[in-house]
């Protein structure tokens, strides 16, 4: 097995070689499945997600099975004046190295769940869409860490696939720091996107702001870290997200360019502004 | 749906620089599991040689825009072959097989550590991956980790077929073969060479077809300017690899299982793993204790022990029942039944000399006798070993396995190599400097334990020194029992206060030092200790309150105020996590400045101390407990003999005197206390050696005595131990540092109480520490005094050790301190000496919230491993101490002849050990000791008797009372210098 994040401090590399502002390669494809309001696809490492959005629809019968799912955006009732984002994960069994069925109503997983309702709720529209429900399905395809981040990425990749009114990208994305709480190092260096094996091994947090802003969406962190370090990982965290939203951008307006060239839609006003190169 | 396949599209600018590797790695429940992680490769990886411009501009920085300084030499050091200056670059079996070169002063310099060697390395042994980090941490060494498996140039993929360990070779040809050609762009012609080590030799043809210059490790320490010396520091067997082939069909011994197998096997229940251990008194029965069995597993013979040395962990299987064995009754010395063996000799067709098949023989007949049928137990063999604990040890060379020629000449020769342990074989040594090194105390490693080698073989480390002599055998004893005794390292010292030994307390109660700190001036405090103690942890006050109770209180030493959680100080005191007391020498766990001066309690300066306060009534019973960090002047420090005259003196009427008896009288009751929860008096056979004060050399050796003061200090001692034990814990229920004691299996007194009750008629009980305390209570013998202590000191061999834990990892009723009978124990009392006590006053100090908690001493992770260490370097350092008293008691011996009374403690069919108390110490005494020609012995297993008949006649039982004569012998054939027993 490889070296553990300790060997930092040997050559300022990683344990997978990046250095400490690096993003792992992500990748991100939208519209991956036409019969849907929404989808994509999407990659930071090898943490694979999908999404898949449908609505924002008028409630009929209600559907079964959606069991497990969060909502936010206000009271949950139908007689709410805001539509309502209700965010379901299902996590493979393939996706991490310890198969393992999980467990209807995980507590992690309805976690996940609520923050990710959340976060989208503060930037999607919804006022705009009395009573209605947009339901955000999301798959855990493979894991390798900041699995919050990816599927917050995803989830804002299909929502502006679905066309859902929003006031900008909500983008994640997770930040560490080089040693261990105990280790209590005031030098440490802080670290940008952790991989399973860091997120395992040493302090991190997940972040998400809202686009170019420095508005912070959510912010999460659930291991323990001296406070005068906070401070470090929280900037390079948010600095991390200004890149992801560059990544993200870059995806919707070549996917936007290419159907405009393949002609799937037609050329509207609003795209000729578009940057597309 | 469109396709998720295309994730790495070749427009992606980044395709090209990722790779993904896959590990496969099984479980400890036998799952096997598949790992993919990702790597991306880059070119900023710098070579790090100062040569180089190209890399400097490349360089990366840390968060903090710093740049990691170069590390390679402009001029390294040429050799022979490569005069232009070279850098190596060894593989991973290199530094497996010789790292003490590596570690060496006078050459090895300018190293590249490959990413994939210390991958490697750290796999297969985390010691001397530790020890390598360290070197590539330490400056002058200029040892540069370079991340091959990063860097796009020096990174390959594995092909079909390949093995693992054939695509790391050629990872580090890849990478050497870079680094050469890198180097040349950087100053053509006059670069240092990049010469690959490695002892395979696979490897080196193939970096010699590839145009990579390369060496073996002999071939490399031939060509250095005084090689010669080094030479012998290159392992055996690594030598033999290159120099000849295997001949097929010479194994010894069984081969091992492989690894699946045992693994496989110790799932199921069917195979056992454990810590193989060995009999003190016979080197070829072993045995395992394995969690399958509430007993420990025999082990007999060497076919059966298999190759595994002390400590190693082993996997055994259990032989059929008509294979169990009895327990050897019978002393077989390795020295004494091997000696004539020749080391160069290929060992022939059987592993199992003829002198030890005679001794087997005498163990068959009495299996085969008629009562020993019912005593067989379960007996196993080895097949397998898990993990070796090989370490460094100390020995010296057998004199009769030098040959002549090997006296003279600068061949190489093979010696066998006789441990300082008993319990190690003797190692089989190659080397070139016989004459050198005969007379001295040489330190070795094994390498090998092939099949086909009847004994290990190993590799010489450092000379150090003529045998006997105070400077060689005293290194020798904290090398056995690897206490670090290096001088502090600078950074250490530079954590000291800066005012050195003028610091003070503060003289102004403004003063930040003071904060939260009580005024404990005006207490009539002092201490007591052993005569010449220099670091004084504690000190103690009494003063009558005006309510009729007591206060009283125990003053520590604030070590914690002085050395601060993380730094370099606290790093190495964690490390050392004691002090070690030899009879002439003390090897400190904090520097000097801080043990002897600024932490102790010394009298009449003001010193910081951590202070537990009682209230008490005239019962000794606690009103009401505080701590509080403070500053005490130490009124006295009397030594144990000057507060006990002072006691007895009744003309002395002044406070502090009446305070100390009033401290008497309290201890007395504590001490009652104690004794009626169950705790036992254990002994164990102390003595002090009396030095000469000018040439310190031994002249006598005096039992320790008793005095109350003695216990007038302890029982404060444990008294403030558990105060601040509950009170941390209630603190931190999850991590606060205690220590426990576990109650012995019942199992382990059964030989004891059995043989008490055959021979004396006494029973032993051993239903709870206080059944115990009142039954070893009752083992007397009117006419014998001794007889009590006697069996108290075998009693307390039955016992399992005392722990430091961590309280997360137990639950409540396991906290139990045995042996004290106290619920809950820790240690702080003594934080100059001992690292737990240092952890406990920081968790104490958060506790009471004088500072906030430092997170090392909450988190559970850290403080289970320094738990883990604290425990090894205790047990090694009463070791140690234990073997310069021995060491001493022999040189105080030495010449002279001297009749003793001694006891027996143990039988054998062909000798007995006997215990003299005089100098703490126990003696073999075999039949063939008693005369000569060796006179017949019958032994009755049953009663525990040994009677002699023919050239000598007498009976010898268990616990029997002997007159011996006690001398010091140098056994001419191994050099070796012993206490010598005989009986008259
Ligand atoms: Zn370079």
């Amino acid at each position: 097995m490889p070296l553990d994040t300790s060997a930092y401090g040997l050559a300022l590399l990683r344990v997978d070689g990046r250095r400490w502002n690096e993003l792992r390669r992500m990748h991100a494809q939208i519209r991956t499945q036409a019969a849907a309001d929404g989808s994509s696809y999407l990659e930071m490492g090898h943490t694979k997600v999908m999404c898949v959005v449908t609505g924002p629809s008028e409630p009929g019968p209600r559907r079964g099975g959606l069991g497990g799912t969060a909502s936010g955006g206000g009271a949950s009732s139908a007689q709410s004046k805001d539509a309502e984002v209700a965010v379901s994960i299902v996590v493979a069994g393939f996706s991490s190295v310890d198969r393992k069925r999980p467990g209807r109503g995980d507590k992690r997983i309805l976690e996940l769940q609520s923050t990710i309702s959340s976060a989208l709720a503060a930037s999607l529209h919804t006022h705009l869409f009395p009573h209605s429900t947009i339901s955000i399905s999301l798959h855990v395809l493979s894991q390798d860490g900041s699995l919050l981040a990816a599927l917050i990425n995803a989830a804002t990749l299909a929502c502006v696939d679905a066309g859902i009114p929003m006031t900008d990208y909500v983008v994640a994305c997770t930040a560490g720091s080089t040693s261990t709480y105990a280790a209590n190092d005031e030098a440490a260096d802080p670290l940008l996107d952790l991989n399973h094996q860091e997120e395992q091994e040493l302090p991190g947090l997940t972040v998400a702001t809202l686009g170019q802003t420095d508005r912070v969406a959510v912010l999460v962190c659930e291991s323990r870290v001296q406070v005068s370090r906070l401070e470090g990982m929280l900037a390079v965290g948010v600095d991390g997200c200004k890149q992801v939203r560059e990544i993200l951008d870059r995806v919707v307006r070549d996917k936007g360019h290419r159907m405009l060239l393949e002609g799937t839609v037609e050329r509207g006003a609003g795209l000729d502004d578009m940057e597309v190169d | 749906m469109a396709s998720l396949k295309r994730s790495l599209q070749s427009d992606d600018p980044y395709a090209a620089n990722i790779a993904s590797k896959v590990y496969v790695r099984s479980t400890k429940s036998g799952k096997v599991q598949k790992i993919v992680r990702e790597v991306y490769l880059r070119t900023d990886i710098p070579c790090s040689s100062k040569l180089c411009r190209q890399c400097l501009d490349a360089a990366p920085r840390d968060a903090a825009g710093r740049r990691v300084g170069f590390v390679l030499s402009e001029r390294p050091a040429g050799t022979k072959v490569y005069p232009q200056g070279h850098y190596l670059v060894p593989d991973t079996n290199a530094f497996l097989s010789a790292m003490d070169l590596f570690e060496h002063g006078s050459a090895f310099y300018d190293v590249v550590v490959l990413q994939i060697v210390l991958e490697e390395l750290r796999n297969r042994s985390l010691p001397l991956y530790n020890r390598l980090v360290a070197l590539t941490k330490s400056d002058e060494k200029r040892f540069y980790v370079f991340f091959n498996e990063f860097r796009l140039e020096t990174y390959i993929t594995r092909d079909d077929g390949e093995t693992v360990n054939d695509r790391n070779d050629r990872a580090v040809r890849k990478a050497a073969k870079w680094y050469g050609q890198h180097l040349a762009k950087t100053q053509p012609g006059q670069a240092p060479a990049v010469v690959m080590l490695s002892n395979d030799r696979d490897n080196l043809r193939k970096a010699k077809l590839d145009g990579i210059p390369a060496c073996s490790l002999a071939e490399y320490v031939g060509q250095l300017k005084d090689g010669e010396a080094l030479l012998d520091m290159i392992p055996e067997s690594q030598d033999r690899d290159i120099t000849r082939e295997k001949k097929p069909g010479e194994s010894l011994y069984p081969e091992y299982f492989s690894m699946s197998k045992t693994m496989t096997g110790v799932k199921n229940g069917l195979l056992h793993q454990g810590i193989f251990n060995v009999s003190p008194y016979n080197y070829l029965e072993g045995s395992i204790r394995v969690p399958a069995f509430p007993k420990a597993l025999l082990i007999l013979g060497r076919e059966n022990i298999n190759r595994a040395i002390d400590g190693d962990v082993v996997v055994v299987e259990v032989l059929p029942k008509d294979q169990w064995k009895v327990p050897s009754t019978q002393v077989i010395e390795e020295e004494s039944i091997t000696k004539d063996e020749n080391p160069d000799a290929e060992e022939g067709d059987n592993i199992v000399s003829q002198q030890e098949r005679k001794a087997l023989q005498e163990e068959v007949r009495r299996t085969h006798s008629k009562s020993s049928e019912s005593l067989a137990q379960p007996t196993a063999r080895v097949v397998g070993v898990i993990k070796r604990n090989w370490r460094q040890y100390v020995g010296h060379i057998d004199q009769s396995s030098v040959s002549q020629t090997g006296q003279q000449g600068r061949k190489q020769d093979s010696v066998f190599v006789i441990p300082m342990d008993k319990k190690i074989p003797k190692i089989r040594l190659r080397t070139r400097q016989v004459a050198e090194l005969l007379g001295k105390r040489i330190l070795i490693g094994i390498d090998a334990w092939d099949r086909s080698s009847r004994h290990p073989t190993g590799h010489f480390i450092r000379s150090l020194g003529e045998l006997e002599t105070k400077a060689a055998e005293t290194e020798a004893l904290l090398l056995e029992y690897d206490v670090q005794y290096r001088p502090f390292p600078k950074t250490v010292l530079d954590c000291l206060p800066k005012e050195g030994h003028d610091w003070k307390v503060p003289a102004s109660t403004d003063d930040p030092g003071w904060r939260d700190r009580e005024d404990l001036r005006d207490l009539l405090i002092c201490s007591i200790d052993p005569i010449g103690c220099q670091d004084i942890d504690d000190a103690l006050h009494s003063r009558p309150l005006a309510n009729g109770n007591i206060e009283v209180g125990v003053h520590i030493a604030d070590v914690s105020h002085f050395v601060k959680p993380n730094n370099a100080m606290d790093a190495e005191a964690s490390i050392r996590a004691t002090s070690v007391y030899l009879v002439d020498k003390r090897i400190d766990m904090l520097p000097m400045l801080l043990g002897t001066d600024l932490c102790s309690l010394k009298p009449y300066v003001e010193r910081y101390a951590f202070s537990v306060i009682w209230e008490m009534n005239a019962d000794a019973d606690i009103v009401n407990a505080r701590f509080t960090k403070s500053v005490i002047k130490s009124r006295e420090a009397f030594s144990y003999e000057q507060a006990q005259l002072r006691v007895d003196d009744a003309s002395q009427q002044d406070e502090l005197t009446k305070s100390i008896r009033t401290l008497l009288a309290l201890s007395r009751k504590l001490k009652q206390k104690r004794l009626d929860a169950g705790a036992l008096s254990l002994s164990s056979p102390e003595v002090k050696v009396q030095m000469e004060s000018e040439t310190s050399d031994p002249i006598d050796v005096k039992l320790k005595k008793l005095l109350d003061t003695m216990s007038l200090v302890e029982e404060f001692m444990l008294l403030a131990n558990t105060s601040v034990a509950a009170k941390i814990y209630s603190a931190f229920p999850q991590t606060a540092i205690l220590r426990r004691h576990a109650a012995p299996p019942k199992t382990n007194f059964d030989e004891l109480a059995n043989q008490l009750r055959v021979k004396k008629g006494l029973e032993l009980n051993v239903e709870s520490s206080r059944a115990l305390a009142d039954s070893l209570d009752a083992c007397v013998e009117p006419s014998e005094p001794f007889f009590n202590t006697l069996i108290r000191i075998m009693a307390t061999r039955c016992m399992m050790s005392a722990e430091y834990f961590c309280s997360g990892t137990q639950a409540y009723p396991e906290f139990r301190h045995y042996g004290l009978a106290s619920e809950i124990y820790t240690h702080f009392t003594s934080p100059i000496r001992r690292y737990a006590d240092l952890v406990a006053h920081r968790q104490l100090a958060a506790a009471i919230e004088y500072e906030a908690v430092d997170p090392s001493v909450r988190s559970r992770g850290r403080l289970e491993a320094v738990c883990k260490n604290i425990n090894v370097r205790h047990r090694n350092a009463q070791l140690a101490g234990r073997a310069s008293i021995a060491y001493y008691v022999g040189q105080a011996l030495r010449g002279k002849a001297t009749d003793e009374d001694g006891f027996v403690m143990k039988i054998f069919s062909n000798g007995f050990v006997v215990l003299v108390p005089r100098f703490g110490i126990e003696g073999l005494i075999r039949l063939r000791d008693l005369a000569d020609p060796e006179p017949q012995a019958e032994y009755d297993a049953e009663t525990n008797t040994l009677t002699t008949s023919g050239s000598r006649e007498v009976k010898v039982e268990l616990f029997q009372k002997v007159r011996v004569r006690v001398t010091d012998q140098k056994d001419e054939t191994t050099g070796k210098r012993g206490v010598k027993m005989e009986l008259l």
